[in-house]
């Protein structure tokens, strides 16, 4: 019951807000409340670990209410909270048809929310499916010039994804040998025929790599990034892409570890491809949300590469990446909106001189900076953190394509550094800089976050503390096994596994 | 014939002009034997120099000698000699170009009266005050 | 030569109109008005600035002259900024009952919200020491980069520059640099050794005390421009540029001098008797080297000069305030922001209210307060280019036409100036460029 009491915040609020009188001024302040209610009654289910909760539903199905939290799931239910409350915040005031927006978007944080608590499989695909319909929406109805592109390429890729996991999921329930289940417990206990484990792992690939996403599945991924309101893209960036991370480590790495083992290698090469062609495509960006949509690209690479690696460490990298990476996109799309917003544009050959003390944007420019020396994992900031053990623990298992994500990880110096020197420095033209300054409410959120990106990277334990106990015994090597070369560093099986 | 500030004095309209080279101490060499060219503003010229100007200078005899200067040239030219060239060197060193020989224009100022003949040398009377640059 | 600039042609046009791009600027020159439009806000404007201009201005004038009297070669000039309480006490030529001319009101000394500024600056009492490293004080970085423009540039008109070539001013420095140095036999060995080095800081300190002299005549301007106005007394920005007009030829003829002091005596470098004027050898060149061409700032902008991005020659530099791109960086050692941060500090109220209504309000009053000195100075070089007109052009009610065509082929040359892009000439001619 203390677990579906997370779902029934978001539920019952979102029809609530939608009854609201219109034209209402506590719209915003009460969409606030679901969320930020989720996140305290979260924290304090850290702790005060509740039991799994299992209710039957549809058991001639295999449908069954089964939820549960564990170390991997926590967090991203409180990253999602979070990421809730803060795309709520940095919603405009003059947001128009409020209800209806922050109605949809408690639905997404419902499906995300129902997706991570999920411990049936056929339950985590009905959250799963529910976050397509609002988040299209949300593209759609209050998204940039080109929203109807960006919905309807969002929604093609969101369907196929759907499809993909409908026909996977079913499918690993399906041939459970004890008869059809689709309770976690029993599809982590009872692993498939290596031959069925592949198909089944193709078509959670396609699902799962479509929501990430990874080259060359990441077709949706700019477009609707760059045309999605300010609010949805740091849901979707910092939220539901996740989903595709969390699916791949669950069912993945979890329900079907020898396919993965298997295929673990070409995955690898296909993380560490992700992550340079990412990094790459950021660094000839000329506008900043595309810019932080290939820089998010390049990062979800890494991610793959981590799990691919399966080792203790680096899956304990996956959840930390997941958490600081979430932080540091909805913070870099958050300030990037706040910029459009004031400037109008968020071109960078139209932008320069922002962080003029006078009429730019110093505030928001100077959060910009730490928010992509973040990105860039700069020691003493989340991404560091999540980056090296990413790193330590996939070089074990896979020394070039780390290498090679490493390359990477460099580049985003390089486009960080490109963007600030564009956008931050030069002249300002007296011209265009005809915009008020930012308003503490306006900062809020980029305040909340970079707070977090700060904690997080001076007190790594918030990014690693919870998972330690539910990684380790996902994981498919060991982080001692030297078993591609000799040289490969064996010290770090000190850290904790 | 008289010299040349003799003939000034005579025509009683230089009272202005008189009392600057007095005051600027230039007087003994204007009554050297030159010869000079003098353009030679009438005391209107002056008078329609915004307040403050001509106090300034006769406060400051280097300054104004300087500003007299440059309305004398060496030698003796008369108005169809100086219209020959389109400019002369004055005593102050810079040039005084030679605008219009009908009507005869120096620098910004018409001469109202040309060729009055002295014994060192030959005065034309301006309409206004010319500065250097 | 007149002084009723303002007189409006009545009768039909003697010339056809212009084709000059500026054309409308240079028809209302003609008509006797200044290159900004006459509106009531530009007046408010521009006046507010002279006003808070002149404050710091008081303070550079004195310190640039003790720097060029007293400091001299001093190697360690610590405290070249300290100015001691006798140049505060100097009395301005051409303010006070001792001064000749006595056109503008204002006392001789020091003015006294200067003295309070001095006392208190932003932060509050304490010693001058640390007001001056916490750099709460007068700007004089500000003044300095000025005289180092004109020094820089050098022979803008005048005769200045080649008396400091001269003969007569090697022996003068010669003699000043041995009395100051005496008994100081390090440094009289040094100028044995290298004595072209001295004699470049020598003229470097002429320069300093002839933009010393320029300004002490243009700090009561200001003030008296400011009282005029507090006493309703202008009708127009034409009104106020007629009073420069007028000024600048009060005092065209004050000399400019550079005497050193060392003890009681007095070192004249450059004597009154060398015959310069304040007009010829400070005005022209500073409005020059200040206004137009000054030198490419470190830190408003990058500028790289292989990629030819600053000009070959110098006289088509163009980084002046008539230029300049005022949105002050913020870092240190960039003029233009020093003398924005100078006069913030004494605004008139009601440009400080102005202020508040536009733009960020109080949070970029540097800005606005820079943009309205832009419009100022535009205002102030259209008074040097109305009297450069009348000293040596005719007056803009002649009634020959050619001498009406010299008048606008001389207003056309000076707008030319203002067509690089750049300029900020068009930029001023709206009220929303703020």
């Amino acid at each position: 019951m203390q677990l579906l009491l997370l779902l029934l915040i978001p539920l019952l609020a979102a029809p609530l807000l939608l009854v609201l009188p219109a034209g209402s001024r506590g719209v915003r302040s009460a969409a606030l409340v679901a969320p930020l209610l989720q996140l305290g009654w979260g924290f304090w289910l850290w702790g005060h670990p509740p039991g799994e909760l299992s209710l039957p539903w549809l058991p001639r199905i295999g449908l069954a209410l089964e939820l549960g939290l564990d170390g991997i799931a926590l967090p991203l239910v409180l990253l999602a909270a979070l990421l809730t409350a803060m795309a709520t915040l940095a919603t405009p005031v003059e947001q128009p048809r409020q209800r209806l927006f922050f109605a949809l978007l408690l639905f997404t944080n419902l499906g995300l929310v129902g997706a991570f608590l999920a411990r049936n499989a056929l339950l985590f695909l009905i959250a799963y499916e529910l976050i397509l319909i609002p988040t299209t929406l949300l593209v759609a109805t209050w998204g940039g010039e080109r929203r109807a592109g960006a919905a309807i390429r969002f929604l093609t890729y969101g369907a196929l994804s759907g499809v993909a996991l409908v026909a996977g999921i079913l499918a690993l329930g399906w041939l459970q040998p004890g008869g059809v289940d689709f309770s976690y417990a029993s599809l982590a206990a009872q692993p498939l025929p290596l031959q069925q484990q592949r198909w089944v792992l193709a078509l959670l690939l396609l699902a799962f790599g479509l929501k990430l996403p990874v080259v060359p599945l990441h077709g949706w991924q700019p477009l609707t990034y760059s045309q999605a309101p300010t609010p949805v893209a740091m849901l979707l960036s910092g939220a539901v892409s996740k989903l595709g991370a969390y699916g791949l480590l669950c069912f993945g790495v979890g329900f079907l570890p020898e396919a993965w083992a298997a295929w673990s290698p070409w995955l690898a090469a296909l993380g560490a491809f992700s992550a340079l062609y990412g990094a790459l495509n950021a660094v000839v960006q000329l506008e900043m949300r595309r810019l932080v949509a290939y820089s998010s690209l390049g990062h979800m690479g890494m991610l793959l590469l981590a799990l691919a690696a399966a080792t203790p460490v680096s899956l304990q990298g996956v959840v930390a990446q997941m958490l600081a990476h979430g932080l540091i996109i909805a913070l870099l799309f958050c300030l990037v909106g706040l910029i459009e917003r004031k400037t109008g544009t968020s071109a960078i050959p139209e932008l320069s001189g922002l962080l003029n003390p006078q009429r730019g944007l110093p505030f928001t420019m100077g959060l910009m900076l730490l928010a992509l020396l973040a990105a860039a994992g700069v020691p003493g900031l989340a991404g560091f953190v999540a980056e090296l053990l990413v790193f330590e623990g996939s070089w074990v298992a896979f020394p070039w394509p780390t290498l090679l994500c490493l390359l990477a990880s460099g580049l985003t110096a390089v486009y960080a550094i490109r963007l600030f020197n564009r956008v931050g420095f030069g002249r300002l033209d007296n011209a265009r800089a005809d915009w008020v300054s930012t308003t503490w409410l306006e900062r809020t959120p980029a305040l909340v976050l970079t707070a977090l990106v700060l904690l997080a990277g001076l007190w790594p334990a918030a990014l690693t503390g919870f998972s330690e106990g539910a990684t380790g015994p996902l994981a498919l090597r060991s982080s001692d096994a030297v078993s591609v070369i000799a040289a490969a560093p064996t010290h770090i099986t000190e850290l904790p596994a | 014939m008289a010299s040349i500030l003799d003939t000034a004095a005579a025509a009683g309209a230089f009272n202005t002009l008189l009392a600057a080279v007095d005051a600027a101490g230039l007087r003994a060499a204007l009554e050297g034997p030159g010869p000079f060219t003098v353009f030679a503003p009438v005391d209107d010229a002056f008078a329609a120099l915004p307040p403050g100007t001509v106090q300034t200078l006769v406060d400051n005899p280097p300054q104004l000698a300087r500003i007299l200067k440059y309305h004398v040239l060496a030698g003796a030219y008369s108005r169809e000699q100086l219209v020959a060239e389109p400019a002369w060197t004055s005593l102050e060193g810079a040039p005084i170009p030679i605008r219009r020989s009908d009507p005869f224009e120096v620098k910004n100022a018409t001469v109202v009266n040309a060729d009055l003949l002295c014994d060192n040398g030959v005065v034309h009377v301006i309409n206004r005050v010319i500065l250097p640059g | 030569m007149t002084t009723s600039l303002a007189s409006e042609r009545t009768t039909a046009p003697l010339i056809p109109p212009s084709t000059h791009p500026y054309a409308e600027v240079i028809h209302r020159l003609e008509a006797g008005g200044s290159m900004l439009p006459d509106t009531p806000e530009n007046l408010q404007q521009i006046i507010g600035i002279y006003k808070a201009y002149a404050v710091p201005m008081d303070f550079y004038w004195r310190d640039l002259l003790y720097i060029a009297e007293r400091v001299f070669l001093n190697p360690l000039p610590a405290f070249k900024y300290f100015l001691p309480q006798e140049y505060l006490d100097l009395p301005n030529s051409y303010a006070g009952d001792q001064a000749k001319l006595r056109i503008w009101r204002g006392g001789e000394k020091a003015h006294p919200e200067l003295l309070a500024f001095m006392e208190r600056g932003e932060t509050g009492r304490m010693p001058r020491l640390l007001h001056h490293l916490w750099h709460d004080r007068v700007n004089m970085e500000f003044a300095e980069a000025c005289m180092q423009a004109m020094f820089w540039h050098q022979g803008m008109g005048g005769r200045f520059n080649d008396y400091l070539e001269s003969e007569a001013y090697r022996a003068n420095a010669d003699r000043a640099i041995r009395a100051y140095f005496q008994g100081n036999p390090l440094m009289l060995g040094l100028y044995r050794l290298f004595p072209e080095m001295f004699l470049e800081q020598v003229k470097r300190l002429s320069y300093t005390a002839n933009l010393g002299l320029f300004w002490e005549v243009m700090a009561p301007v200001f003030f008296e421009m400011s009282d005029i106005y507090d006493e309703g007394g202008f009708q127009g920005v034409p009104d106020a540029m007629d009073f420069l007009v007028n000024g600048i030829f009060a005092v065209a003829g004050r000399p400019i001098y550079h005497h050193v002091y060392v003890g009681d005596t007095c070192y004249e470098i450059i004597p009154k008797s060398a015959g310069f004027t304040w007009l010829y050898e400070a005005a022209l060149p500073y409005v020059e080297a200040v206004f137009y061409r000054t030198s490419p700032f470190r830190g408003t902008r990058s500028y790289n000069a292989q990629a030819h991005q600053v000009p070959a020659d110098q006289a088509d530099f163009h980084y002046g305030i008539l230029y300049a791109d005022v949105f002050p960086v913020g870092s240190a050692g960039i003029p233009p922001t020093l003398l924005m941060q100078d006069m913030l500090h004494f605004l008139p109220p009601y440009l400080k209210d102005l202020y508040k209504q536009h733009k960020r309000g109080e949070e970029d009053e540097l800005i606005q307060l820079g943009i309205s000195f832009q419009r100022s100075m535009y205002n102030v070089t259209s008074a040097v280019i109305q009297a450069l007109r009348g000293a040596l052009l005719y007056p803009l009610d002649d009634t020959d036409p050619e001498h009406l065509l010299a008048n606008r082929r001389f207003f056309e040359a000076q707008m030319d100036r203002f067509l690089r892009p750049e300029a900020r000439l068009s930029d001023i001619q709206s009220q929303d460029y703020r």
